[in-house]
């Protein structure tokens, strides 16, 4: 049974960035409680800087299950509040509540056919959520984290395939 | 090393915040405001409140005045460490004495450092902390009499002179049975120096950091302080905040002060520019 989780590219989870009091405490943790449900043997959907977020979430967890799994790097918008990074823009709302809906639903079709642009502009994450959309039969999404507590929109959700 | 302090352990890369507590009528800063017991034990409960790790009581005020006696001071600190004692299992008290018969009498009633502010004028001093586990301060005062002021006082290098003394001081307390880990060294501003004295040896404390001792610095208000930026006591905490940056920069471990809170945040900030502590919460452009 293939298995995915997707966690945020989050920066403040990587060590080179640590604090005296976690910032991001409550992600972290749900973070590392999906990454160690994935196999040993994981591919990493993520651009570079997630990449580096991933590498250091699996040398963080212990896995020993042999199921073909992924671990995808991605966010919703960065513009969803005044504080946030990229200020705020009034569709970031819709946007994540969108995608936010289709990755819980497993809808993977609707993810696939996202309007990239808009997520562009949006400062949203999403290429290898859509990459993740190639993999087959991913069942509906558990949620393991979800909310924007720096004006980014983060989810922590896994997903099964009953295809190995 | 691990710096143990009487019963207190701290790590290596700890920095310590030391209150001055004065038991004293006529200290140049307070100006008495703690000679009465019952204040002196608020200014305890402040302190701590702030953040303070130690406390340092003394019972005599470093610049010339009326002599005050072995018994004398022994009267003004010994029941107030016993006091601070039973208030307070988990902190650090200092006692600031050169004086053997005095550091013996704070030891049986609490003290775990004897902070040696004449440069181990009392040779017996050493005995002493040997004798019960305490920590000791080794200072530099150039061979200064105790309270006295410097007077036409030069050196050839005065960064070399405090480190000679000072290091000789600590290695005669090893040798006399004080744990090499309870033995912090001090430059001593102003004590034996004159301002050029204390600006250099500011300057190059990083020289004193690096013979592996732990620093103390004891930069708080003084006249250093005070002629370089022509202030009078009482507006000199920017001046001394500065000095306290570019020692915490040197890393200097320990921090005798009159403004705890404020000291404590000068000294993060410096340890953190330096890389040797994690910002408190960093998350601006990592979300």
């Amino acid at each position: 049974m293939t298995r995915a989780v997707l966690v945020p590219g989050t920066l403040a989870l990587l060590p080179e960035y640590a604090s005296i009091e976690d910032p991001v405490a409550e992600l972290r943790a749900a973070c590392l409680r999906a990454v160690g449900w994935l196999g040993a043997d994981v591919t990493v959907l993520a651009d570079q800087q997630g990449a580096r977020v991933a590498e250091h979430l699996l040398a963080s967890s212990t896995r020993t299950s042999d199921e073909p799994s992924y671990l995808v790097v991605g966010n919703g918008s960065a513009r969803r509040t005044e504080k946030a990074p990229g200020h705020l823009d009034a569709r970031a709302s819709g946007f994540d509540s969108d995608l936010g809906r289709w990755l819980r639903d497993g809808r993977f079709d609707e993810v696939a056919a996202l309007d990239r642009r808009l997520a562009q502009e949006l400062w949203a994450g999403v290429d290898p959520i859509i990459e993740l959309a190639g993999v087959p039969d991913l069942s509906v999404g558990q949620v393991d984290y979800e909310g924007d507590p720096f004006g980014v929109q983060y989810w922590v959700i896994r997903w099964a395939s009953q295809i190995p | 090393m691990t710096l143990r302090l009487g019963r207190h352990e701290f790590a290596d890369d700890a920095t310590l915040m030391m209150a001055i507590v004065n038991r004293t009528p006529d200290s140049f800063y307070d100006r008495g405001a703690t000679w009465d017991e019952e204040r002196a034990l608020e200014r305890v409960d402040l302190v701590v409140a702030e953040g303070a790790e130690i406390v340092d009581i003394g019972g005599i005020k470093a610049a010339p005045g009326v002599r005050i006696g072995p018994e004398e001071e022994k009267s003004r600190v010994v029941d107030f460490v016993g006091r601070v004692r039973a208030a307070y299992p988990g902190l650090v008290i200092s006692v600031d004495t050169w004086r053997a018969e005095v550091g013996r009498a704070v030891c049986e009633a609490g003290a775990d450092v004897l902070n040696d502010a004449w440069g181990g004028a009392d040779p017996e001093l050493v005995d002493v902390a040997a004798e019960f586990g305490a920590g000791l301060v080794c200072t530099h005062t150039g061979g200064a009499t105790p309270r006295t002021r410097p007077y036409r006082v030069e050196y050839d290098d005065v960064v070399a002179a405090a480190i000679g003394d000072t290091v000789a001081y600590a290695e005669r307390a090893v040798a006399a049975g004080v744990a090499p880990e309870s033995v912090v060294i001090d430059p001593a501003h102003d004590f034996g120096k004159n301002t050029f004295h204390s600006l250099e040896l500011t300057r190059r404390l990083g020289e004193m950091v690096a013979t592996g001792w732990p620093v103390l610095v004891s930069l708080s208000n003084k006249d250093f302080v005070g002629e370089t930026l022509d202030l009078p006591v009482g507006e000199r905490l920017p001046g001394t905040l500065a000095a306290t940056a570019v020692c915490a920069l040197a890393g200097a471990r320990i921090y005798r002060v009159h403004e705890v809170a404020e000291t404590r945040q000068v000294v993060d900030m410096a340890w953190s520019i330096a890389g040797r502590r994690p910002p408190r919460r960093a998350i601006r452009g990592l979300q």
